[in-house]
């Protein structure tokens, strides 16, 4: 029996990094797979007074740093959520607010520099173990985070690819979405999705069997639901109103494929796990925020799933 | 100067619209549905309804913040069960959550049934000429299969319910939001109506009405006075001592202690703005439907006359709860909706106003049923439920066995609170007691937060907000918290014999065996099931404490 945990959309926490890689021990599982959205979303400018003074707003509250302590304490604070701090100073910050470009340039940097980072960290923890780490970037990441990861010892770049898990079980990857309100990296349309997921799935010896690491959630199964936006991307009716966002063609793939397991993500508030057909689809969802990682252990059998449970770490 | 940037990634949404949280709480604490029904009930205290109603907005308000403190701390995590479960523990928060926002809602069903017949039904029957059907109705004599009115309610209140979960949560918004917009309009055509009626105008407008759609014999007025006095209607408007009002407000909380249920929890990569605006809508409501209250009731006393509300109020219950065999003389619930229509002779005005009021009930009775799925959901992807139970029908999106885990039970609750065995009707205030005890169990995990999650909370956009040196959160959980607990008492040892649910320390009080039972049995079943998952799970290869355990980051 093959023991998966699968956890996604850790957005740059350093926090839920770690814990991912101490996953495996924790829940004793044989294999860690990491749905895409590694990569965190925000630069918190960490605007220099003079001297050791640095002034920094997190989450709308201002902090003084007055003396190096304080500001590797802000460094951590701001990398557990997620965030990338940027040592700056009120010219550099005047001059970004022109230039979208160098702020680009900025994300690129640091999200690049964390991504590395985390490979550093898996390569020395995960040493002289056997556990297995697949990764497959999700819409949120950029294409030179998948360069980054393949250069890893002991993370395996997936995305696009049929990956043996053990002798029942191939898994097939991607982080691609379809379209979202905010033309994130990875994105296409639904019939350029079916072209990708057909790719894959021609190439599985036991489709009855294989797994689908599919970023985005099927459409329609619970597991997409996401409050409706309008047209100023603001939650209409305070974000009481959910609707399907999930993929079309990955919901035809699955229900004609009938594989054995579809692990989701993408949809932070979409937690949960259904059934399409003979398909159980879960997605653990997301709260990286607050450096809690969430996933899901999930026990194969040969042609079947033994048991499942979705985590709170 | 640009504090923050941020780049095209999913989720990144703008703030909602604090109108629309507004709407939602607003319609939780609901003047009309739970607002008139308990106060209808609360004919015999001795605490004035004006300052009771602004006492227990002051201490809610602290509610306001506990949750939005906590939504802030967590935001999109699902509210109590996980909040409980992360700082006390799992078995505390699953016991808690499916017992306040699961079994206890299987109580509701016969209330807002109730709520369905006297607001919805019985009006707008009457209004349309259907006297026998709406008397019928209004009373519990039997009918077609030998129903009685007050169960078909119920009945017909599970089937509507349960479309509006087949609907799904877009569309009951959208229902929600229109029912605020046609709900204020009638609201607002009720209170000009009271404002320039006069007392005999309606006395005449009642002797008439009454008559003539319900069959009451002339004289009315008269005999409900003579029967609300017997009864001992004596709730003043204004007035009472500090202790009397204190004694007032476990009764009127069935009413208001509810804006949390219109919380937002949605937001990403903001931070204080949000905290501010949960307060904002929460309280806005909160303040909105007790001043609100407050104008309705000064309406209803200039022209209605307050002591004759109160006493139509004495006559009704007091006969319902059988304290008395005399039926009331007005023979539907005294609804001031249906009192300010008496004082148009227009029908088309009359059936706008009932119709238009009705919205107040159906903006708001779907919400039995979405928290309780919920709970549902949560504890099935926790498999401390069956993974069934989470199933939804592919072809209509109805969570179809879930559904069922609420309605075959709230059938049974129903027939045993409409057909009143074992003193079923006694149980009214259990339905508030059961959260009460839910939401001490969340204001606890809030007061101690920032003590046992330290870094949770460090990194939240509250920590800047302390009373005192003490954390904002903690405080306010402190004095919501204490306010639960003065309920709590007041509800189980009942030592003024007000409320009829606990065993009365009070020589001449109620020990009332079902309630205390009926309540028993919800928590013993709770932890059952929790711990016989457990179990089962455990026989699987499952440790359920494992699973919320947090993983060592180093």
């Amino acid at each position: 029996m093959t023991i998966l945990f699968f956890a996604t959309d850790i957005h740059g926490s350093d926090i839920c990094w770690s814990k991912f890689l101490n996953a495996g021990k924790f829940y004793d599982a044989d294999k860690l797979i990491l749905g895409g959205d590694m990569t965190g979303k925000a630069v918190v400018p960490f605007v220099h007074q003079g001297g050791n003074n640095y002034k920094v707003t997190l989450l709308e509250q201002e902090f003084q740093i007055t003396n190096d302590d304080e500001l590797a304490d802000m460094r951590k604070r701001v990398r557990s959520r997620g965030y990338y701090p940027y040592l700056t100073n009120p010219d550099e910050i005047t001059e970004l607010e022109k230039n979208p470009d160098r702020v680009h340039k900025i994300f690129h940097d640091e999200v690049l520099k964390v991504v590395q980072q985390w490979m550093d960290l898996a390569d020395k923890k995960l040493d002289g173990t056997d556990l297995k780490v697949y990764c497959s970037p999700g819409n949120d990441d950029m294409d030179e985070v998948d360069d980054i990861v393949r250069a890893s010892r002991r993370v395996l770049l997936v995305e696009g690819q049929v990956t043996p898990l053990d002798s029942h079980h191939e898994m097939i990857a991607s982080g691609w979405s379809n379209r979202t309100p905010w033309n994130t990296e990875r994105e296409e349309d639904e019939d350029q999705l079916k072209v990708r997921y057909e790719a894959m799935i021609s190439k599985l010896k036991d489709p009855h069997n294989a797994i689908f690491n599919i970023h985005v959630p099927p459409h329609k199964s619970g597991l997409d639901e996401a409050p409706e936006l309008d047209k100023d991307l603001r939650p209409v009716l305070a974000g009481q109103a959910l609707k399907p966002v999930g993929s079309t063609a990955l919901r035809q793939a699955i229900e004609r494929t009938q594989p054995l397991l579809g692990l989701h993500g993408h949809i932070h508030e979409g937690r949960g796990s259904t059934r399409i057909g003979k398909t159980l689809c879960i997605n653990p969802g997301s709260m990286y925020e607050q450096g809690t990682l969430l996933g899901a252990i999930v026990k194969l059998g040969k042609n079947k799933i033994e048991n499942y449970v979705l985590t709170s770490g | 100067m640009s504090n923050l940037f941020v780049r095209k990634a999913t989720g990144l949404v703008r703030s909602w619209s604090v109108f629309d949280a507004f709407v939602y709480a607003f319609f939780s604490i609901n003047l009309i549905t739970l607002g008139l029904y308990s106060f209808s009930q609360m004919y015999y205290f001795g605490g004035g309804m004006v300052p009771a109603l602004i006492v227990s907005a002051v201490f809610i308000f602290f509610e306001v913040v506990v949750y939005a403190g906590l939504i802030a701390v967590m935001p999109r995590s699902g509210g109590d069960y996980v909040w409980q479960s992360r700082i006390l523990g799992g078995g505390i928060g699953f016991v808690l959550a499916v017992t306040g926002w699961w079994f206890i809602l299987w109580l509701w069903v016969p209330l807002y049934g109730d709520m369905f017949r006297h607001i919805v039904l019985v009006p707008i029957l009457g209004v349309l000429g259907a006297k026998d059907l709406a008397i019928w109705f209004a009373s519990n004599q039997s009918g077609f299969l030998g129903l009685n009115g007050a169960f078909t309610a119920s009945l017909l209140t599970l089937i509507i319910v349960s479309i509006f979960i087949a609907l799904g949560m877009k569309t009951y918004a959208r229902i929600q939001k229109y029912s605020f917009y046609g709900g204020m309009l009638g609201l607002f055509l009720v209170i000009v109506l009271l404002l320039t009626g006069s007392p005999d105008k309606f006395k005449d407008g009642l002797e008439k009405n009454a008559v003539s759609m319900f069959g009451a014999q002339s004289g009315v007025y008269d005999a409900t006075v003579a029967l609300g006095t017997n009864a001992g209607a004596s709730l003043p408007f204004t007035g009472g001592s500090v202790s009397l009002i204190f004694l007032t407000l476990p009764y009127l909380v069935f009413f208001n202690l509810w804006p949390n249920w219109g919380a937002t929890l949605y937001g990403e990569v903001r931070g204080a703005t949000d905290f501010k605006r949960n307060i904002s809508g929460m309280g806005w409501a909160l303040g909105a439907t007790t001043l609100l209250g407050i104008v309705l009731l000064y309406a209803i006393g200039k022209t209605v006359g307050w002591d004759f509300y109160v006493q139509a109020g004495g006559a009704w219950w007091n006969y319902a709860w059988g304290f008395s065999t005399d039926t009331p003389a007005l023979p539907v619930w005294p609804y001031p909706a249906l009192f300010a229509a008496f004082l148009t002779s227009s029908k088309i005005l009359q059936f706008l106003v009932v119709v238009l009021m009705s919205l107040w009930w159906f903006g708001w009775s779907g919400t039995v049923f979405l928290s309780s799925t919920r709970v549902i959901f949560a504890a099935a992807f926790d498999r401390l439920l069956p993974e069934k139970v989470a199933e939804v029908d592919e072809r209509t999106g109805t969570p179809i066995y879930a559904l069922l885990m609420m309605v075959v039970p709230s059938v049974v609750v129903a027939f045993l609170f409409n057909y009143n065995i074992a003193g079923f009707q006694s149980l009214t205030l259990c339905s508030t007691l059961v959260i009460a005890v839910t939401y001490l169990g969340t204001t606890i995990a809030a007061i101690i937060l920032p003590y046992r999650k330290p870094e949770l909370y460090k990194a939240s956009p509250i920590a800047q907000y302390n009373v005192l040196g003490i954390p904002l959160i903690t405080v306010a959980g402190v004095i919501f918290g204490g306010f639960l607990v003065f309920l709590l008492y007041q509800w189980i040892l009942d030592p003024n014999a007000l409320y009829g649910i606990g065993y009365s320390i009070n020589e001449n009080g109620y020990k009332n065996g079902t309630s205390l039972i009926y309540m028993g049995v919800n928590y013993l079943l709770a932890a059952a099931i929790y711990f016989g998952f457990k179990s089962a799970r455990k026989s699987q290869g499952i440790d359920i404490d494992k699973v919320h355990a947090e993983i060592p980051v180093e």
